[in-house]
């Protein structure tokens, strides 16, 4: 288009040159020729010449009249004969000269002319007069010379005529030519508006164009859902669309001519913004313009401040600066995104606090759990009837199950709280799975099924991992293979494939069942689902274990699969990777080393545990197997009994106010005293996986979590390194009552209010100012006693204390303090009342 | 090309020069005779010697009668009736053969054209176009090379009359 734009104006322009020189070369030749006849010398040259012949004609004639009248005076011949011969130099020079241009026949003729001349001057200028005979001789050679004198006037007269032709072809070519420069002119200017009519008509199209596409971009400006703010490089905006209108409650024609800065900028913007298009005018990178979109805001019509999406582009029209910019409202988004974010918030704190209760339940619940297993395994070392020990029994599988539950609920939110930790060892395959199916062969024989162990004899040796999760996950599967079978046999198969450094382990456990459908096989995997079988729950509930299993498999980087035929039977795999490493009888050596107590029928142990009750359980438990026990509250005093006295085996507890576990088994493992090798255990209502690594890097030999079973008791005191594992029961004050003998409990139970007593005076006296950890303390020691003892009121009282005294948010102590004592005084009342009845 | 010189000294030349002329140039021919007015009552006779102490102009020009270029001095014709004080809208010019030419008084400028007296410094004799020739400087300007100042060109000048 420009090109060929180009092209026609150059041709215009060269139409235009050529015209020009034309016109100079026409106008040059027009005014030669004007010149020319302006200078009109032939005429009176001609007429001059024509002259000759008449003055001669004179000179005859005063001579012939001489002759007949003497009076005429010789001077009058005189002079008509100079004159005469004054004619003859016209012949002779000048432009005469070139007409006749000296030809043949001119000389012809000038010659006896010119000798007439000679002739007649000798005897004109005779001295004297001129005599008759001078006069007659002065005829006869004037007579003889006149024909050629008229010859050569004729001859003049008719080379001029021949000269004016040739002049009146050269004046009519030149108009030929004139003519024909015209005419070439008239088609040239022809053709030049020939270019200019399609010049214009190509503008008036291209214009046309452009109204099209200038009314179709103002459509399509006016359209646009966004604003679209165009401004000049004064900040002055010069084109303001519909939809901005809309979002900024300006009409178009009250903003069009305002800055930009005192319209739309929001007040702490407007600095940042001049500096920025200073920067931009003076050449420097933009940071906005032309920079994609931008978050900013806004400010509409009515003051308030908003966000928007921004893009702006600068753009050059017609040299001068442009700035467009394409704005969006985002106050709805932001809006929405807050609220998603709130939700968002919400659901992670409501998320987070269900994970803490369930933690805080699971933790609460298992330290009154542990007095009633406790009591209840005391209760079956006295003497009992059968319905009694029927009622025992019952009341220790169902407490098992609780604590089931509670370890499964605490599993759960530990994995998800990804504080799943796998503490690895090296550990000989086949004696695990050999304990492990020891464990259950005695319930699978309750409902006669066969429990069969089969190991690959590749298998038949040490790895190194978590073998304590692999137990959990083994008996889950084999648990529950037991569980769902009511007849046939169940097989645990051991396989695996060694890869180059780790082996993969193949565990399956194949059951004749009443098996899984299969669109339900994936769902037995997920939290808290117990498929329901046609006649009830046939066993033992089981809500978690499964899914917990392949929680953990996968952590192991194993998983959990399953094949089920309804009606047949199913076989649960899991195949988890674990190094190979020799064990050889280096398990056996540890053991035997770090066990330096050799079991023998009285021991010496040392309680450490803060919790007056769980102390008291523990030290009747031990008391009862006969051996004797020493008391220590706190990690201090444990040290300072350990300094003077031997013992076998000391019982410590993690959490202790004043020095914790960890930190007396440090000081006694390193202090050199008598008991810097006794064994320790470790005890914890909380988690073990939270503590185990601590504690085995303070030296403490094994780690177990509350509530400690009297079977469990017997093996630690047998030195048979016992893995954690819970065992339930249910509770009632009546039950510990029972268990325990009412005269104990109430002593317990008077011992507990007096401590809450000593608690509340000790506070009330100001004691307890800016000591808020002790009184947390305190208050949690306070509150594990209440669980036990059934307090439900007191113990959520004394957890919220304990909790603000943690918070250090200590400004409500005295209204709270009262209204434990009010509590606490009828507790008391209803707490003795109750023992009382359980005597009768 | 046009000078004016002074007259007093150009005048002394002349008379010295006068006496070589040929004897077919009579005294009374060497005067110019210029009539006032129509009635024919005032006439004035001017001679060589007159004209030459009138305020002379002389430049060089070729012309369409003679070859090469030539130096012609004279009497401005202007500055000629001027001086006699002779006024009219035309004035006539008749040659010694009677040829006579008329030309308007507005016409006239300073220097053109002039009753010539010398050629190339040389008075003019009867056969050669004397005793005065009207001349116009051609040369100068395109105006003169026209048919009318050709026309008016008058050579064997010896009278000058005022007819309107």
């Amino acid at each position: 288009m420009k090109a060929g734009m180009n092209r026609y104006r150059i041709a215009v322009l060269a139409g235009i040159g050529l015209l020009v020189l034309l016109l100079v070369n026409m106008t040059i030749g027009l005014l030669g020729q004007l010149r020319d006849l302006s200078i009109a010398e032939d005429d009176n040259l001609q007429w001059s010449i024509s002259q000759i012949d008449v003055e001669f004609a004179n000179l005859n004639a005063i001579i012939s009249k001489r002759l007949s009248d003497p009076t005429v005076a010789d001077d009058e011949i005189k002079l008509r004969l100079d004159i005469a011969i004054s004619r003859l130099g016209i012949l002779r020079f000048g432009r005469a000269s070139i007409l006749f241009a000296d030809g043949q026949s001119f000389q012809n003729l000038i010659a006896p002319i010119e000798s007439f001349s000679d002739q007649a001057i000798a005897i004109a200028d005779k001295i004297g007069p001129i005599s008759d005979s001078d006069l007659l001789q002065l005829r006869t050679l004037t007579e003889n010379v006149r024909p050629d004198v008229r010859k050569i006037a004729l001859m003049g007269v008719e080379l001029s005529a021949v000269r004016n032709d040739a002049q009146r072809i050269e004046f009519s070519r030149q108009l030929t030519r004139t003519g024909g420069i015209a005419i070439a002119l008239l088609f040239l200017m022809a053709a030049l508006m020939a270019i200019l009519d399609r010049l214009l008509d190509r503008a008036a199209k291209r214009d046309a164009a452009l109204l099209t596409s200038t009314q179709l971009l103002k459509s399509t400006v006016a359209a646009s859902l966004d604003a679209i703010v165009t401004a000049n490089d004064k900040g002055q905006i010069i084109e303001f669309n519909d939809a901005a209108e809309e979002v900024f409650g300006w009409r178009r024609n009250e903003i069009i001519g305002k800055t930009m800065e005192n319209t739309i900028i929001p007040q702490q913007m407007r600095d940042a913004h001049n500096l920025g298009m200073k920067r931009f005018l003076a050449g420097n990178a933009p940071r906005v313009v032309d920079g994609g979109r931008v978050e900013l805001s806004a400010l509409r019509k009515s003051g308030e401040e908003f966000p928007i999406e921004i893009n702006i582009t600068s753009a050059q029209d017609g040299g001068r600066l442009k700035f467009i910019a394409y704005v969006r409202d985002i106050s709805e988004r932001k809006i929405n995104e807050q609220n998603l974010i709130d939700a968002r918030d919400q659901a992670q704190r409501t998320d987070k606090a269900k994970s803490q209760f369930l933690a805080v339940m699971s933790h609460e619940m298992r330290t009154p759990l542990n007095g009633i297993l406790g009591v209840l395994d005391l209760m079956k070392t006295t003497k009992m009837d059968r319905q009694q020990m029927r009622y025992t029994d019952i009341a220790t599988a169902s407490s098992e199950i609780l604590l089931e539950h509670i370890n499964d609920a605490l599993d759960i939110t530990r994995i998800e709280a990804g504080a799943l930790q796998l503490s690895e060892q090296i550990f000989d395959l086949p004696e695990l799975a050999h304990s492990i199916v020891d464990v259950l062969e005695p319930l699978a024989s309750e409902k006669q099924l066969t429990l069969t162990l089969r190991i690959d004899e590749a298998m038949r040796r040490g790895f190194y991992g978590d073998s304590n999760r692999l137990r959990q996950i083994l008996t889950n599967l084999i648990g529950n293979a037991v569980k769902f079978t009511t007849h046939g046999s169940i097989i645990v198969h051991i396989s695996g494939i060694h890869g180059p450094d780790t082996s993969s382990l193949r565990f399956s456990v194949t059951d004749t069942g009443a098996g899984i459908q299969a669109d339900q096989v994936e769902q037995i995997f997920e939290d808290f689902v117990a498929l329901a079988q046609s006649e009830g729950r046939q066993s033992r509930g089981d809500g978690l274990g499964l899914s917990i299993s392949r929680k953990i498999a996968r952590q192991m980087k194993g998983d959990i699969s399953v094949l089920s035929e309804l009606g047949k039977g199913s076989t649960f795999t899991l195949t988890v990777p674990m190094q190979r490493k020799d064990c050889g009888s280096s398990l056996e050596d540890d053991i035997a080393e770090n066990t330096s107590v050799i079991p023998k029928d009285r021991l010496e142990v040392l309680v450490t545990e803060d919790n007056n009750i769980n102390r008291k359980v523990m030290r009747d438990m031990l008391q009862g197997l006969g051996h004797s026990v020493s008391e220590a509250v706190n990690g201090v005093e444990c040290l300072k009994q350990a300094q003077t006295k031997r013992f076998d085996l000391i019982f410590m507890d993690i959490s202790m106010p004043t020095m914790g576990g960890i930190e007396a088994t440090n000081r006694l493992r390193t202090s050199g005293g008598p008991n810097a090798k006794t064994r320790i255990a470790g005890l914890t209502a909380h988690g073990i996986d939270e503590f185990q690594a601590q504690a085995e890097y303070a030296g403490m030999n094994e780690f177990h979590t509350k509530p400690i079973r009297l079977e469990k008791l017997r093996e630690i005191l047998s030195g048979i390194n016992a893995h954690p594992s819970p065992a339930p029961h249910s509770d009632t004050l009546q039950e510990l009552c029972r268990a325990l003998g009412a005269d104990k409990v109430q002593s317990i139970g008077d011992e507990f209010f007096s401590e809450l007593d000593k608690l509340v005076k000790e506070v009330d006296s100001g004691h307890m100012q800016d000591r808020s950890e002790d009184l947390a303390e305190a208050a949690h020691k306070i509150k594990g006693a209440a669980a036990i003892l059934d307090q439900e009121d007191l113990e959520t009282h004394f957890t919220e204390l304990e909790q603000h005294a943690r918070n250090n948010d200590l400004s409500d102590l005295p209204k709270r303090l009262k209204t434990i004592v009010d509590i606490a005084r009828i507790a008391r009342v209803n707490f003795a009342t109750m023992v009382k009845n359980t005597r009768t | 090309m046009i000078q004016k010189i002074c007259s007093r000294a150009l005048a002394m030349c002349l008379v010295l020069s006068f006496g070589s002329l040929g004897p077919a140039l009579g005294q009374d021919m060497m005067t110019l005779q210029v009539t006032a007015g129509s009635s024919n009552a005032v006439s004035t006779d001017l001679s060589i010697e007159n004209l030459d102490a009138l305020d002379q102009v002389e430049f060089e020009t070729s012309t369409i009668w003679t070859d090469g270029i030539s130096t012609y001095s004279g009497v401005s014709l202007k500055a000629l009736l001027n001086h006699l004080g002779i006024t009219g809208n035309t004035i006539q010019m008749v040659a010694l053969n009677d040829y006579a030419v008329a030309i308007p008084f507005a016409d006239l400028n300073d220097d053109a054209p002039i009753v010539a007296t010398r050629m190339d410094g040389k008075l003019m004799s009867v056969r050669d176009k004397g005793p005065y020739w009207v001349v116009y400087p051609y040369d100068l300007d395109l105006k003169y090379q026209n048919e009318t100042a050709y026309s008016r060109s008058i050579w064997q000048l010896n009278r000058l009359k005022v007819i309107d």
